[in-house]
């Protein structure tokens, strides 16, 4: 396990690790609440085109995804407010365009390999550079969770009570599917774009059996997610695995846990409560 | 029509009209809601008295005629703080836990600048509001935990909790056990009080009656009947 950390690659690959567990979390709680859990998929589907550009013109692929992927979210969330019934084609349409679009233009740059570490991550490949970057996106994601959250709180809660209180609805909504965005290219070296929307939901699943609140889950989804991606990509590491599916399958392994956990912490707060008022016991069963 | 005082009127509609489906949801409707008035909007189901309430806050935007909130048009309108929506509820869940203090507490936002944590004003707020409707001992419990009248409580709370100076009631009567309703009654009776003018949407007013001030009878997106006690209110239905 120690001789990972002499090497290079693996170190900075940690410290990214470390970055993607934290913000992809925080951004997930808002996105989840939301119901727009397939949200991060959708522009991981956009970023590859964004890649493929990057690549093409001979600029960094990171700046291209996150060009793209901004726009593509920008773009998901103006169609999502203006229509109702053909916003869900429209979306389905930016996917498949992104990801087809993604995928020719990385093979017309002869690059099948890049396009798989893309695809599903690679470690071995990150460079300090890289560092510097997800690190400079992290600051700007949890700039924008700690600064708007209690906006974002409300807008994810009741779109409307959050206009009757003067709220910016609109920017707020753009504002968190850009964020998404930034997310995805923060966590795509690591974990790939095809996964990285697991990292946005599966810890806020998991947290939110164990919780009560918003804020609780949002912090304990942030450890789970640090959790997952610091001991996937060691165990990638180790036993010479990708690094993507070795996280996000720990992360499932914690959902699974903390759902057993979760349903017998709530037993064991049940049975008192069915022992307490006729009032209280009743509240338990209309909202359980 | 604009009185000589800048901004009394909390609400003001004229010849407003919502279209929805090609059909005229509101049809005409003026209405001024003076300060310190308690009016309620009364009618069967799909009158139109949802949309009236959200058509006040600029949130369904009218297809004919205009409403002003405090003297200017919704768009235009900044002064949030003075306005609180309790809408209808809906069912909580499904998305993130929420405490019934985060909820409450969200009431503030308007109140709040983005650069600033919360303060001990908030807190105290957040605190008064939760006692007012009797869920302060449930403050740490998962909103979507609570029974529907206490979740509707917790609605309440959250527009008490940005001490405004209007406030709007969608249905908050509806399915409501007894002792949500005496909760709600107590607050409306403070509210009345402290002279706030409250707009609320409700089949029928049960224990709220004594302290309505108006009433405004929708149909079919009419104002079919509108009583009125208050001082500077006059409304008028196309209809009558």
């Amino acid at each position: 396990m120690i001789e990972m950390f002499q090497y290079d690659f693996m170190r900075v690959a940690l410290v990214m690790a470390v970055l993607i567990g934290l913000t992809a979390p925080a951004v997930g709680t808002f996105i989840v609440q939301r119901k727009l859990s397939l949200l991060g998929d959708g522009i991981g589907h956009i970023a590859l085109t964004g890649i493929g550009l990057g690549l093409l013109t001979g600029s960094s692929p990171v700046l291209g995804a996150l060009v793209v992927s901004v726009l593509g979210a920008v773009a998901i969330e103006v169609l999502r407010s203006r229509s109702r019934s053909g916003a869900d084609v429209v979306l389905a349409l930016l996917f498949y365009g992104g990801l087809a679009g993604g995928v020719i233009l990385t093979g017309a740059e002869g690059g099948g390999t890049s396009l798989q570490s893309y695809l599903f991550g690679s470690i071995s490949s990150v460079s300090a550079t890289d560092l510097y970057v997800v690190a400079g996106l992290a600051v700007v994601v949890l700039g924008i969770v700690t600064l708007f959250g209690r906006e974002l709180f409300l807008l994810c809660q009741d779109e409307e009570v959050a206009r009757a209180a003067g709220l910016p609805t609109r920017f707020l909504s753009i504002l968190i599917a850009a964020t998404a965005a930034i997310t995805v290219v923060i966590a795509m070296r690591a974990i790939g774009l095809l996964l990285v929307s697991a990292l946005m939901v599966v810890p806020v699943a998991a947290a939110q059996q164990l919780t009560r609140g918003f804020r609780s889950t949002m912090l304990l989804a942030m450890g789970i997610g640090v959790l997952s991606a610091v001991s996937g990509l060691a165990g990638s590491f180790q036993y010479d695995l990708p690094p993507g599916p070795s996280i996000v399958l720990l992360a499932l392994a914690v959902f699974v846990a903390a759902a057993v956990g979760g349903t017998v912490v709530r037993r064991r707060r049940a049975a008192p409560a069915a022992a307490r008022s006729g009032v209280e016991a009743e509240a338990e069963v209309l909202g359980g | 029509m604009t009185t000589a005082a800048a901004g009394t009127a909390p609400f003001e509609m004229t010849g407003g009209r919502v279209r929805r489906d090609g059909r005229e949801v509101l049809d005409g409707i003026d209405l001024r809601v003076g300060p310190g008035d308690l009016l309620a909007v009364m009618g069967p189901n799909g009158a139109g008295k949802s949309t009236l309430v959200k058509a006040l806050l600029g949130l369904v935007p009218l297809s004919a005629g205009r409403t002003e909130i405090y003297g200017s048009a919704p768009a235009r309108f900044r002064d949030w703080k003075r306005v609180g929506y309790v809408p209808q509820r809906l069912p909580m869940g499904g998305g993130v836990p929420s405490t019934v203090r985060e909820v409450v507490s969200s009431g503030r936002v308007a109140r709040q600048s983005r650069w600033r944590p919360t303060s001990a004003a908030d807190r105290a707020a957040v605190d008064r509001a939760l006692e007012a409707v009797g869920l302060a001992g449930r403050a740490r419990d998962s909103a979507h935990l609570l029974s529907g009248g206490q979740q509707q409580r917790v609605l309440i709370a959250r527009a008490l909790a940005g001490e405004p100076d209007v406030f709007v009631l969608d249905e908050p009567t509806a399915g409501v056990d007894a002792a949500s309703q005496a909760a709600l009654a107590g607050t409306l009776r403070e509210l009345a009080a402290a002279g706030r003018t409250v707009v609320l949407v409700a089949h029928e007013l049960g224990p709220l009656e004594p302290l309505i001030t108006r009433t405004l009878v929708l149909e079919h997106g009419r104002a079919v009947r509108a009583d009125h006690t208050g001082r500077t209110a006059r409304t008028t239905g196309q209809s009558a």
